[in-house]
């Protein structure tokens, strides 16, 4: 078992504990997709919240490559995908009542999204394989 | 064990404990006797929020980005390089990211999943922070909350609220007010405040000196 001891404190914060993970992940998504929340309600943890799940957003950055915690969370390794900044207009989110010119920007992981089917054809099956 | 935790900050509590209060005692009395918690990293932990670490050096952050234009544009391209410059870095703040308040674009910030939050730049979260009622309307009603924060923006100002889902941690750079041409980069800083850098407040200009008072 590790201790913190009381020497190490400042060394231990100033280091912090990097979740960017330096491996070559394909993204499934580029700023500018849109982009669908999948409908998922996992009884361990998550970071998709439920106000989020099953809406329509856009890509707008993408950060790289990170642990996705639902999985290493659960003690089933670190799964490193890609997060996106993805962009909720708020009245997709909250409905007619919302502002119109507002919007709530999530950071989200390969694993929550699907495309959005473009113009009634199926958009392009992403590169990897997921579920 | 001795009950005389050292960052209890002196005298005899004037209220009973609350439940949480008396279940944190309780874990940190039982942690400290299995060896698994260190009491004096606790204090140096407590000490390093408390003394060293908090919302002046996210100012001091802001306040270079409104003199420096170059370090504003280091700054919105690559922040957690950018702040690292002035010496802040480390845990909770190992994936920066800062958005700019603009005339037509209002930034704020939110975890509405626990309470995440730049911690080498602001320190610790206050409590309203990490309450449910700040986390369910940040996103369900951003203007509501402005407006009860004393900010009333107009209905051309964009609002963008900034759930902290992940690792990213955001800071948010306000506007320069009016009024403060010429002032130093230290002077600066002073005006900048906490909430400011959530998105909550806009940053108030200068208390001007009361007329016959030298400046």
């Amino acid at each position: 078992m590790r201790v913190l001891r009381a020497q190490d404190v400042g060394k231990v914060l100033l280091k912090g504990g990097p979740a960017r993970v330096n491996e070559p992940v394909s993204p499934r998504f580029r700023p500018g997709d849109r982009v669908h929340t999948r409908t998922i309600n996992p009884t361990g943890h998550t970071r998709l919240p439920r106000y989020a799940r099953g809406r329509r957003g856009v890509v707008d950055r993408d950060w790289g490559v990170f642990i996705f915690p639902d999985s290493s969370a659960a003690g089933r390794g670190a799964k490193p995908q890609h997060l996106y900044s993805v962009r909720f207009e708020a009245r997709d989110l909250w409905g007619p009542a919302a502002s119109a010119r507002d919007a709530i920007y999530l950071d989200l992981w390969d694993d929550y999204l699907d495309p959005v089917e473009v113009g009634g054809s199926a958009a392009a099956p992403p590169d990897t394989p997921h579920r | 064990m001795s009950h005389e935790h050292r960052h209890e900050h002196g005298g005899t509590p004037q209220r009973p404990l609350t439940e949480t209060e008396l279940r944190v005692r309780a874990l940190e009395s039982l942690l400290t006797e299995k060896g698994l918690v260190d009491p004096k990293a606790l204090d140096a932990l407590i000490d390093t929020y408390e003394t060293k670490v908090g919302p002046r050096n996210g100012a001091r952050v802001v306040a270079r980005a409104w003199v420096d234009p170059a370090y504003k544009a280091r700054l919105l391209n690559d922040a957690t390089a950018a702040i690292a410059e002035l010496g802040y870095t480390g845990r909770q703040g190992e994936e920066m990211v800062v958005l700019e308040n603009t005339p037509t674009v209002h930034n704020m910030v939110v975890c509405t999943l626990c309470s995440c939050y730049p911690w080498p730049v602001l320190g610790l979260p206050p409590v309203w922070y990490k309450s449910p009622p700040y986390r369910s309307r940040a996103v369900l009603d951003p203007r509501g909350v402005l407006g009860e924060f004393g900010v009333a923006l107009p209905d051309g100002v964009e609002v963008r609220v900034w759930d902290s889902t992940s690792e990213v941690r955001y800071l948010v750079l306000p506007e320069r007010p009016p009024g403060t041409e010429g002032m130093s980069e230290g002077e600066l800083a002073a005006l900048v405040t906490r909430d400011s850098m959530i998105g909550v407040a806009r940053v108030a200009p200068p208390v001007r000196p009361a007329a016959g008072t030298p400046a």
